[in-house]
């Protein structure tokens, strides 16, 4: 058997060649198909940067926005401009013994401002970048693992 | 192969591996010149541009939640010389828009960028959004112009506008003494100057942070959030803080008065409700405050501008000799007129005797006399050691920028003299802040505590609310004499129909008429006039402050400063919504079920 391979790649020596050229071909191709698998990440990564850098201007600019917003409302708002609008609309200070007093039982007084939520509550931030654009392979393996170590598959059933 | 051939290859390899070998060195050694390590971090340039970030400062809220101290978008207008294209058009706009000298902007506009040249150059600074609107609406009509032959086509390319915040103070001068000013021309170092923007000046603009922005959108992950500063809720109510203004200013203009402060606080927490003093400032031009303030004129007098108040202080005296048992209530006293004292002789304000008094009469009549027996009674160790207990020897600690405190002087100083342990009593020869006295009076009016004045109620630190708890200073005097006293001062303002009083509201309170120390002695023609006074009695919800400085319609306080406090607190408590005696205690007998 040995014999007549040996005689039939003596006859056609082509036969070597395809062999070498498949060879170089496949490395070729997997080549390529790593570049075009890193050029896809590549190019979504920093299409997803660039996206990520007009959200942040976008941000900036709301936020300017936002101040400017809060700023003109407390100039709208300021007390000079109530009084003159009050006064405008021939309105007057109350004095004292033309205040109608209610009793409500259980009513209670409205505190300070809540600008923010007290300390307690802490909320989670969303990262910049999602991890699959920035952990490895190695990175990915290991946070399986490291799952499959903190929630074990139940050996038991729970009880309800 | 023959031997010779064979040597030949291996002389070829030897060479070839020499001098791949020597390339190899010499690769490793010219990238690690100093050189090339300079072209590296050069290269470094071009991947990004390293910033320092300043956070937003802080916004400073009244205690409804009403913007007093926030910020707005500012504009810097600057030349980018690499982008000019028409220096004539350029400096054009510019003159015609932002009114910048053209000859200048020409000037700058025509420069070549490098060679000790700069590349960009601030032409105008802090310009209005409105300008440039103007300036966005010239370059989109320029922008969206057809070339037609050879005419060119107008371009204000180069001319760049960059927004940043802006200090701004909504409510112009309102509050302006406490809230103090930041110095917001200066973009890199500017600083809070007195009030709460020097007292949370860390605080409030938080922490600039150098930040890289890459160029290489992949490296984004690396640029951090970076928080604003901490925002101010505050204890201050700012329409009681604007009628209290309006207060003081007509005080003053019908006084006749150099000048004025008005406290408004409240004891049961230290919080100051409203601090009104002249004159004030608009922080939004906070250059005018050399001008408007000549040296030695303390910006905010309620923390900074120590004085001798004068019988508004018997409060204390008479708090500590009825804590101390010296005397009760129902103690009497005969006033002979004078008292002889370290070789002098204290005399009541109208030089007369007044006989067998009560204790409640002492204060009614404010009997200096009377204050001197009480103090020698007490004796200095006692009497000194109340005035500390009180805290009128430190400063209260409130925090604003630019808190003074003149010092006490007690008996062993080499400048205590005897008769000051009488004078002492009767509040001269002694200086407080308004704001001193208003703390410690600020104890009798609460149960005995004295509270920590303060004026920040919470703190917004990254997203989150914090609130400021109250602190107790300390507790001078008993509950008990606390309640006897503002008794005795409710008695003593009803029995002598004082101006101070308020329909329908029971108030304690005492005036006070400190003659001013000149360098000829004590002038008897000008004087120091206040008046403090809390309310309601059984439950006091503020305590108010009145001092007018040199009234010249009366020297006493009885006769101008009380009238002030009457009509301040009939505004105060429909503004606070304390409803009349009647009507709250009605209400408290039914919510208990009597």
């Amino acid at each position: 058997m040995k014999k007549d391979l040996l005689q039939a790649y003596k006859q056609a020596p082509w036969r070597t060649q395809i062999q070498w050229v498949g060879a170089f071909l496949l490395v070729v191709i997997a080549i390529a198909a790593v570049s075009g698998l890193y050029l896809f990440i590549s190019g979504r990564s920093a299409a997803t940067g660039r996206r990520i850098q007009n959200l942040e201007n976008e941000v900036a600019a709301l936020h300017r926005q936002n101040n400017d917003l809060e700023t003109q409302l407390g100039e709208i708002r300021s007390e000079q401009a109530l009084s003159e609008r009050a006064k405008a609309l021939d309105m007057r200070p109350l004095k004292p013994g033309e205040v109608l007093y209610l009793e409500v039982p259980g009513y209670v007084p409205a505190g300070g401002p809540n600008l923010a939520p007290p300390p307690m509550i802490i909320e989670e931030r969303t990262p910049l970048l999602m991890p699959e654009f920035t952990s490895t392979f190695l990175d990915w393996i290991a946070s399986k693992l490291q799952a499959t170590t903190l929630n074990p598959t139940p050996t038991s059933e729970v009880q309800p | 192969m023959s031997e010779s051939i064979k040597t030949r290859f291996l002389i070829i390899c030897v060479i070839c591996t020499v001098v791949a070998g020597v390339v190899g060195v010499q690769m490793i050694r010219i990238q690690n010149t100093e050189p090339a390590q300079r072209l590296l971090a050069a290269g470094e340039n071009y991947q990004g541009v390293t910033r320092m970030v300043y956070p937003d400062r802080g916004n400073i809220y009244d205690s409804k939640g009403r913007l007093l101290a926030g910020n707005e978008t500012s504009y810097e207008i600057g030349l980018d010389l690499n982008s000019v294209t028409q220096p004539e058009t350029v400096a054009s706009i510019a003159s015609s828009v932002l009114g910048l000298d053209y000859t200048q902007i020409l000037g700058y506009a025509q420069m070549t960028p490098g060679n000790g040249n700069p590349y960009y150059i601030v032409l105008d600074d802090f310009v209005d959004e409105d300008k440039i609107v103007e300036l966005e609406t010239i370059k989109a009509d320029y922008n969206s112009r057809e070339a037609r032959g050879n005419v060119v086509l107008p371009s204000i390319s180069g001319l760049m506008w960059t927004p940043h915040s802006q200090r701004t103070y909504p409510e112009g001068t309102l509050a302006a003494n406490i809230l103090g000013f930041y110095s917001y021309l200066d973009r890199t170092g500017g600083n809070g100057y007195f009030g709460l923007e020097e007292a949370y000046d860390s605080q409030l603009s938080g922490t600039p942070q150098a930040v890289f922005y890459a160029f290489d959108p992949q490296r984004l992950s690396t640029v951090e959030e970076i928080p604003p500063g901490v925002t101010l809720i505050l204890t201050l109510n700012r329409e009681i803080q604007a009628m209290t203004e309006k207060q003081l200013d007509q005080a003053i203009e019908w006084s006749g008065a150099e000048g004025g402060t008005i406290v408004v606080y409240d004891p049961e927490d230290g919080g100051v409700i409203a601090m009104a003093t002249t004159p004030r400032l608009d922080p939004n031009e906070y250059w005018d405050y050399s001008e408007l303030f000549p040296n030695p004129m303390p910006y905010n007098s309620a923390i900074s501008q120590t004085y001798e108040p004068g019988s508004v202080f018997k409060v204390l005296t008479m708090a500590a000799a009825l804590d101390s048992g010296t005397v009760d209530v129902d103690t009497r006293f005969n006033d002979t007129g004078a008292y002889h004292i370290g070789g002098h002789t204290v005399y009541n304000w109208n030089h007369g005797g007044w006989g067998d008094v009560n204790m409640t009469e002492c204060m009614q009549y404010s009997l200096n006399v009377c204050m001197t027996w009480l103090a020698v009674e007490m004796g200095p160790d006692t009497f000194y050691s109340y005035l500390k207990a009180f805290g009128l020897d430190r400063k209260t600690g409130i925090d604003l920028g630019g808190e003074s405190s003149w010092p006490l002087k007690l008996p062993g100083d080499s400048l205590w003299y005897e008769v000051d342990l009488a004078t002492n009593s009767f509040g001269q020869g002694i200086s407080m802040t308004p704001i001193q006295m208003a703390m410690s009076i600020g104890a009798v009016a609460n149960d005995g505590r004295m509270m920590a004045p303060h004026l920040v109620k919470a703190m917004v630190i990254d997203g989150q609310q914090y609130n400021v708890d109250p602190v107790v200073v300390g507790t001078p005097i008993k509950a008990e004499t606390a309640h006897s006293l503002t008794n005795m001062l409710v008695d003593s303002l009803e029995s002598e129909a004082s101006v101070a009083l308020v329909d329908g509201y029971s108030v304690a309170g005492k005036t006070g008429t400190g003659e001013i120390a000149t360098p000829w002695g004590y002038s008897s023609s000008e004087t120091n006039a206040s008046f403090v006074g809390w309310g309601p009695a059984e439950d006091p919800k503020f305590l108010v402050y009145v001092w007018l400085e040199k009234p010249t319609i009366s020297q006493w306080g009885s006769e101008t400063a009380a009238p002030v406090f009457s009509e301040l607190v009939s505004k105060l408590v429909v503004l606070m919504d304390i409803p009349p005696d009647n009507i709250r205690l009605a209400g408290e007998i039914i919510a208990s079920g009597q």
